[in-house]
């Protein structure tokens, strides 16, 4: 489970982006968050992962205040939090394989892995990761011979690695057409629902929210503009939270 | 636009263009100026060549044909001459490597090794390979030795700058997202980092052995082993076919390595 209480986040120059923000999500739980352009999404799943320091609040991960940590301590913490991105972020000369299995690393310190080994015991693991998102079939090709979407599968696969209870996703489907982005988001629904992940993904398409949340969390400024669950959201509301940027 | 009010902004364009053409030949003449006094400097005198002429023609005779029959005393100082540029080369990585990742500003793990890394890189480029042969010459003697060591450190210099700048130049969202699963320095190095330019390391190693080569020639002028010791004996024993000869082998030589960095250097892609 993820609980974020009051976090708070303002840059140097000091613009808030984040501001007494609160949310909890469930482990088997979607929750999508929407909102314009620079109203704190992104800066919200930095936050969360540490890859920004926050100004101000908690954010739990089980027993751990992440916000709280620092250096190998935030690390070890930080180990079942897995984060995926709009651009999959692979190392292209690696194989898919070696690609998925790398995200095993964070629990091995010894000489092999230091060395740019891999266990055995993930490179068979990161076989099953990748027959779950489909590309078993793809585990010795390059990573930089890879589709869009099949790279983006190839990241949650690295996620699975990782054994993550906690999954952030940030525009995972922005680069992707129609139909790709319909697959990752039944995938990552999947995991949810049967990995007992708790998702938090960061969405523009609207209709990919209505079709796949539990939960949408609507982001303005750097506040919460609503959290509701999905059957309960009126379509002006999302609609106000974009006006609001037009205006 | 009236005609009338085109004019003045013609006329305007007219100075302007004028005003550009004098700079272009102010320009142009103190390019001249300062050949001109690189040429002074020097003591530049062409009809030296043409005097000269007699005396290379000279030389030139006396050198031709090479003296083969000597082949056999030039193959092992031409493998010290490929042997000093292999231990320079690989010497030079080894110790290139590490500088580099201190050296590079977007994984450097702290300000102060940054500094002290590009200062150590920038000391080792800044003294030629030749001062750093007569140094180590000094220092363990005469021989091959000396000369590989200082293609060693001077390839510290040019390696360590290439590799930091490759690593800087990197792509790094594939680092940040190993990082991120929690892997640690040592293995986002060695996962992520190496992987992703391993290729360019390798070509601008191949370059630099190549480069290394013709060094290696030049360092045998002072007693740091390889066939440019053979080439100053003979020369100064007056040998001048065992000079062609050597100098024959040395062509051969740069032109194969030029030849198999560039081979291996296309397949790297």
């Amino acid at each position: 489970m993820l609980r974020v209480r009051g976090l708070t986040m303002r840059y140097p120059d000091g613009k808030l982006a984040l501001a007494d923000f609160d949310l909890t999500i469930a482990a088997g739980e979607l929750v999508v968050a929407l909102g314009g352009n620079g109203s704190g999404k992104t800066t919200l799943l930095r936050c969360i992962s540490r890859t920004l320091p926050p100004t101000a609040g908690e954010i739990w991960l089980n027993d751990a205040n992440l916000a709280a940590l620092s250096g190998e301590r935030l690390r070890q913490a930080r180990l079942p939090l897995a984060m995926i991105w709009q651009h999959a972020s692979l190392v292209r000369r690696r194989s898919v394989l070696s690609n998925v299995a790398s995200g095993a690393l964070g629990r091995y310190g010894g000489l092999w892995t230091a060395l740019g080994g891999l266990p055995a015991v993930e490179r068979r693991a990161a076989y099953d990761h990748l027959g779950a998102v489909g590309l078993a079939a793809l585990a010795g090709q390059g990573a930089g011979t890879l589709s869009g979407g099949q790279a983006q599968r190839v990241a949650i696969a690295r996620a699975l690695a990782q054994r993550p209870q906690v999954l952030l996703a940030d525009e995972p489907v922005a680069s992707l057409d129609p139909e790709a982005a319909d697959d990752i988001m039944r995938l990552v629904r999947h995991l949810a629902t049967h990995g007992r992940l708790a998702v938090l993904c960061v969405l523009h398409q609207v209709e990919l929210a209505y079709a796949y949340a539990d939960r949408v969390v609507g982001i303005r400024d750097g506040r919460i503009a609503f959290d509701r669950p999905r059957a309960d959201l009126p379509r002006d509301a999302v609609r106000q939270l974009y006006l609001s940027e037009a205006a | 636009m009236s005609l009338d009010a085109a004019v003045p902004r013609l006329v305007e364009r007219s100075w302007a263009g004028a005003l550009s053409l004098a700079l272009r030949l102010v320009f142009v003449l103190m390019l001249l100026a300062i050949v001109a006094q690189a040429a002074i400097v020097v003591h530049a005198r062409p009809q030296d060549l043409i005097t000269g002429a007699h005396g290379m023609a000279d030389i030139i005779r006396r050198a031709v044909p090479p003296d083969f029959v000597k082949i056999d005393i030039v193959w092992w100082p031409a493998l010290e001459t490929i042997d000093l540029a292999i231990f320079g080369t690989v010497g030079g990585v080894i110790m290139a490597l590490p500088l580099a990742i201190l050296a590079a500003v977007n994984v450097t793990p702290s300000r102060y090794l940054y500094y002290g890394a590009r200062g150590v890189i920038g000391f080792a480029r800044a003294v030629p390979d030749l001062v750093w042969a007569l140094l180590f010459v000094t220092a363990v003697g005469l021989g091959p030795f000396p000369g590989a060591l200082a293609l060693s450190v001077h390839s510290i210099g040019m390696l360590g700058r290439l590799f930091a700048e490759t690593i800087e130049h990197m792509d790094m969202a594939p680092i940040d997202a190993l990082t991120l699963t929690g892997a640690r320095r040592v293995q986002v190095f060695t996962h992520g980092i190496i992987p992703s330019i391993l290729p360019s390391l390798l070509g601008i190693a191949l370059y630099r052995f190549d480069e290394n080569i013709r060094s290696s020639l030049v360092l045998g002028f002072v007693g740091a082993g390889g066939i440019g010791f053979e080439l100053l004996s003979a020369m100064s024993l007056f040998q001048y076919q065992l000079v062609s000869l050597l100098l024959i082998v040395t062509f051969v030589m740069v032109i194969a390595a030029e030849r198999f960095s560039a081979l291996l250097r296309a397949r790297l892609g």
